[in-house]
């Protein structure tokens, strides 16, 4: 274990922004993003969680899949390269590391993997910030989430007074702590910060099973009379993977892409020839409930919510998943 | 007695009554800070009522999922929320007959961002909400029955309606274009905004008609640009200045500078204007008039 002093962090960027790209914590007008480390900018890793979750480093918002051409008889198409460059995400919280392994599911396993986000996920290192304080909002240990401790990533940090301690987890992570040696001393009698204690908590016993016996519930209807429809609860949730697959053709070239889409818009089930099967807000909430809460559980064996708050902070109409958990299972069927 | 229980007794007569089926006012959330929508549909509900400082949504935009039922319903307005309500009367978008309006004298609410900042032992201090500062009715100008909020806490000043709009205008063209590319690169094309606006009526919206070409799927700056402009210019002459746009985006982008900013612009056009403040002034672009200053100029 090594300790870093905080006004050594911007040299510690520096450092591994050496043929790579670091993304860190930065206020950006009135909210925390992660946005590339270009020497200066105002960092935020004392603050809680960003405004949005880190997923877009492997799955972007918007991804080119192929570029094409056609003229005549005549048609081409030119694969993109995959996207090659290095990454390090710095200041990733113990939920949305969980929501890394989440992804890797759905994009890696099951018979089939997505180059393009392997690609992305391999070339990226993550250095994981502990939480020593929980906002209202935060409900991870819900999930079997250590707040002070996260999953699957390189290297683990913890703020201390004066500065962070430094703990390699993967060959990559000691590579990266021996690249800034120079900056590093070893932490010798430092203690590790207790980790953050959420008071939000839901209790997941029963849950599956009572919501698989749920699907034509009057519930649903109750619960999505106020909601928006909008896609804050969607894309601003580090589990959410869906995609639309289009293309854009300017004359006779044009591009495949890929775009974050949500089952909370009315255009996401709809069919050609008009017909859809979730007509309304109710079944669209349901789903993306359902979803996070029962469906993920039935394919991978874990919740597809990591308790990060983000959606009960944000939706304009307070739809609040803990909320919803508690009212489940305690509804009559 | 306290406006809430005036609420909740009077929610629970109109149901009992039968005089309508749902009342729509605001309950208690998760946090001290939040009151999200509440739809009352028995009189022993009617207790989950409440009334405080931050009753903030806006909730006449719910009478467009009941256009097309049956329901009488019961709508407590606040001095904005009446004006949408006027505006969707003015678009046929629901029958004056099947509404109920308590009017809610409204003292000026509170930030409930900053509240949850600054937490509960501040609560007595907590800044105006942004939607309430330029506030100039805070009187319903709609109603069937008027509810007093007793307290009258710190109004809005209608003078600084159009101070931010003032700010960007005295930018350069350059200065102005990079403040909106700034924000609006961050425009997660949630939609939110459109949502929650109850000058949004349309039954289809330009933006979910995805195969036309007009605004494509792709998140980029383009098309996150194309969608603030048409968003704020389909509003033009509409928009109540309810302010839910700007308090509902997460990204917080400056939704009302670029609303007030039109406003701005159609009154200096078309002579003082406020969309929802009465049932018989027509919004400036959709009354055709021949001595418009604008159609006298072009001639
Ligand atoms: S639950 Fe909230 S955030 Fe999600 S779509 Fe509905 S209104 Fe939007
Ligand atoms: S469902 Fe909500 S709390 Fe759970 S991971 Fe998604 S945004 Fe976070
Ligand atoms: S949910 Fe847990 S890990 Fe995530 S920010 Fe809150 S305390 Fe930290
Ligand atoms: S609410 Fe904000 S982020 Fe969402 S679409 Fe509107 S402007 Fe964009």
């Amino acid at each position: 274990m090594y300790k870093l002093a905080t006004e050594k962090l911007p040299e510690l960027l520096q450092c591994w922004s050496q043929g790579a790209t670091v993304y860190v914590p930065q206020k950006v007008g009135e909210v925390t993003l992660f946005r590339p480390f270009k020497g200066q900018g105002d960092l935020a890793l004392g603050e809680g969680n960003t405004l949005e979750p880190p997923k877009d480093l492997f799955f972007p918002r918007t991804e080119k899949l192929y570029d094409y051409w056609a003229s005549g008889k005549e048609a081409r198409l030119e694969p993109v390269e995959l996207h090659p460059d290095r990454a390090v995400l710095v200041g990733v919280r113990s939920c949305d590391a969980r929501s890394f392994l989440l992804l890797d599911q759905v994009f890696l396993t099951r018979g089939y993997v997505d180059e393009f986000y392997k690609k992305r996920r391999e070339n990226t290192a993550v250095v994981a910030l502990a939480c020593t304080q929980a906002a209202p909002t935060c409900f991870c240990t819900s999930f079997g989430i250590d707040p002070g401790r996260a999953e699957g990533v390189d290297v683990q940090m913890w703020p201390v007074p004066g500065g962070y301690l430094l703990e390699a987890l993967t060959p990559r992570g000691e590579e990266m702590l021996k690249q800034a040696s120079g900056l590093l001393a070893p932490a010798e009698g430092e203690k590790i910060p207790a980790p953050a204690q959420p008071s939000l908590q839901v209790e997941l016993e029963g849950l599956v099973e009572k919501l698989q016996k749920m699907f034509d519930h009057p519930y649903w209807g109750e619960l999505s009379r106020k909601c928006l429809g909008c896609a804050i609860c969607t894309y601003l949730c580090p589990t959410c993977h869906c995609f639309d697959i289009d293309c854009e053709t300017i004359e006779t070239s044009g591009y495949r892409f890929r775009c974050w889409d949500t089952c909370l818009f009315a255009h996401y089930t709809l069919m050609a020839g008009g017909r859809n099967p979730r007509p309304t807000r109710k079944e669209r909430l349901r789903n993306r409930l359902l979803h996070k809460l029962q469906y993920f559980v039935e394919r991978y064996g874990q919740f597809a919510c990591v308790g990060c708050g983000r959606c009960l902070e944000l939706c304009p109409v307070n739809v609040d998943i803990t909320k919803v958990i508690r009212d489940v299972k305690e509804v009559s069927l | 007695m306290s406006l809430q229980d005036k609420m909740r007794e009077r929610a629970r007569e109109l149901l009992e009554s039968g005089a309508v089926n749902m009342v729509i006012g605001w309950e208690k959330g998760t946090f001290w800070y939040l009151s999200p929508p509440a739809f009352i549909t028995t009189p022993e509900e009617a207790d989950r009522l409440v009334w405080d400082e931050f009753c903030l949504n806006n909730l006449s935009k719910y009478l467009l999922d009941y256009r097309n039922t049956d329901d009488k319903i019961a709508l407590f307005v606040k001095g904005c929320d009446s004006r949408n309500v006027v505006r969707l009367l003015q678009d046929n978008q629901f029958p004056r007959e099947r509404l109920y309006l308590l009017g809610i004298k409204c003292p000026g609410l509170k930030d409930s961002r900053a509240a949850s900042l600054l937490g509960e032992e501040k609560r007595a201090e907590l800044p105006l909400a942004p939607k309430c500062v330029g506030c100039t009715h805070p009187e319903p100008v709609i109603y069937d029955e008027l509810l007093e909020a007793g307290v009258s806490g710190d109004l809005g000043s209608p003078e600084k309606r159009f101070e931010d709009v003032e700010k960007i205008e005295a930018m350069s063209y350059d200065e102005r274009y990079a403040f909106w590319v700034n924000a609006y690169a961050r425009c997660i094309r949630c939609y939110a905004c459109r949502n929650v606006c109850p000058a949004c009526d349309c039954r289809e919206c330009i933006f979910d008609r995805t195969q036309t070409g007009w605004c494509g799927k792709q998140m980029g700056l383009t098309q996150n640009m194309f969608f603030a402009i048409t968003r704020a210019l389909h509003v033009a002459g509409r928009c109540t200045e309810c302010g839910e746009c700007e308090r509902v985006c997460p990204q917080r982008l400056p939704i009302m500078t670029l609303n007030r900013k039109i406003i701005k612009e159609l009154n200096a056009l078309f002579g003082p204007y406020e969309a929802g403040v009465s049932l018989e002034a027509k919004p400036p672009v959709v009354e055709y008039r021949p001595d418009d200053p604008d159609f006298e100029e072009r001639r």
